[in-house]
């Protein structure tokens, strides 16, 4: 499974994206769990975020939802932290 | 994945992990107990977004000053997220309460009343809403969270992962910045996309900056001109986030990448990603404030900045203004104000220099 997260926005206005490949990993099923979670409450178009605030484009095997702060799921805060691997 | 619980034999009670496109079918059912509960699932997320968007777009609800509370003088709170990101988060401190030990909640009571000043001494006006409207803040959000956002309620500031940023209630401008989106918020309410978003993000750089420039008591000469100077990490190669003097030169790191602001319409960046590129157009209006305050030379905020929050919460601007609109409003204030004299010609300059054409 190939989750790759990309973020714009916030108040640097600087890009971050980062993929993680999980196959072959001993904690594959967990990042599998995750990320099928995230896409089912993720949305198929862009929110309209907050200013400043970030948005993510979570793309898991070709399918992509987006999400914004500060109406981040759980789920999409976990996924976001454990790829980028900052707060979310 | 579990789609619904049942409810005591009731009816279906939906999670939240159940997709949207999965309830937009379920809506469409037949069967009544599974549409209705759809439906009512799909209504409460769209009002709960409806309610998040007009947060932004036309104000937060209406939040008064406190019974008794004098005008003219602020109502700051301070909040704790204690690392969490629950909001506002646990109540640290209160208008008028002496400096505790945590730095950062005293630098955040301190920018708030920093920004409450400026507005008030330099335009006369109360708070950000115009009407001494509380201002709350929340520090220590989350963890390693390298931002500072405004929720069209209050401002929420990040420690910084200490990698890259660093705690980010320590530049007063981004603090400034922050309370300016509500300033926006309250007034022209700019569209926080494209143009508008741009000329948005540039109103609180603006007022960022002459909070910063008030409070240390310099002029447009004696100014740094710098958005976020001191909240990157020592090992980034940079000096802030952004230059209203020489847009694109703050800062080329490896990490970071190269600071992408043009100052003039030449670069203007179009993309969808950033609001359309909200923080990096905003270059150009920014640059067109500093060639105005240098041109004029003294306190920016006096008359740079007084045309500026003319043209703001003056009733004209659009919420979907582009930077043509935004600079024909310039020159029509500062034409009502000034007159024909060294504003207006500085003013004119200034946009001519940047490449947006007045009407």
């Amino acid at each position: 499974m190939r989750i790759e997260v990309r973020r714009t926005g916030g108040f640097a206005g600087i890009e971050r994206h980062a993929v993680v490949n999980t196959s072959g990993r001993p904690d594959a099923p967990e990042w599998r769990a995750l990320a099928e979670r995230v896409l089912a409450a993720g949305r198929g178009t862009p929110p309209l975020g907050v200013p400043d605030g970030f948005s993510y484009e979570i793309t898991v095997d070709g399918r992509t939802v987006y999400c914004a702060d500060p109406g981040l799921t759980e789920e999409q805060r976990e996924l976001i932290r454990r790829v980028l691997k900052e707060g979310a | 994945m579990r789609l619904m619980t049942t409810n005591g034999g009731q009816e279906p009670v939906f999670c939240t992990v159940v997709p949207p496109h999965v309830l937009d079918k379920l809506a469409q059912a037949e069967d009544s107990a599974l549409s209705g509960a759809a439906r009512r699932t799909l209504e409460r997320d769209a009002l709960e977004r409806t309610r998040r968007r007009l947060t932004t777009v036309i104000g937060a609800p209406a939040i008064t000053a406190p019974v008794g509370a004098e005008p003219g003088t602020p109502h700051r709170t301070i909040y704790d997220a204690r690392h969490g990101t629950t909001l506002p988060g646990h109540q640290v401190r209160g208008e008028g309460e002496d400096p505790g030990k945590d730095a950062t909640v005293n630098r955040a009571y301190a920018g708030l009343g920093a920004t409450f000043e400026l507005l008030l001494k330099a335009y006369g006006h109360d708070s950000i809403d115009g009407n001494g409207l509380p201002l709350d803040a929340t520090v220590h959000y989350d963890r390693d969270y390298n931002n500072a956002f405004w929720n069209g309620e209050q401002m929420v500031f990040g420690d910084g992962d200490g990698e890259i940023f660093l705690d980010f209630t320590i530049p007063i401008d981004v603090i400034g910045h922050e309370l300016s989106h509500g300033l926006t918020q309250y007034s022209a309410n700019l569209t926080y996309f494209g143009q508008p978003g741009a000329l948005n993000e540039s109103m609180s750089d603006v007022f960022g900056a002459l909070i910063k420039q008030y409070t240390l008591g310099q002029t447009a000469a004696e100014a740094d001109w710098l958005i976020g100077a001191g909240l990157l990490a020592p090992r980034v190669t940079g000096v802030a986030l952004r230059s209203m003097k020489a847009p694109g030169t703050a800062y080329d790191d490896d990490v970071l990448g190269k600071d992408p602001q043009p100052a003039t319409m030449d670069g203007y960046v179009r993309t969808g990603r950033d609001n359309g590129g909200v923080h990096i157009n905003s270059g150009i209006p920014n640059h067109a404030f500093y060639l105005v305050a240098t041109a004029l030379g003294g306190y920016a905020w006096e008359r740079a900045g007084q045309i500026w929050y003319d043209v703001l919460t003056g009733g004209e601007l659009k919420q979907q203004a582009l930077f043509v609109d935004f600079a024909t409003l310039t020159v029509k204030a500062t034409k009502d104000r000034y007159g024909q004299g060294d504003e207006l010609t500085a003013v004119l300059k200034a946009w001519e220099q940047v490449g947006v054409r007045t009407l």
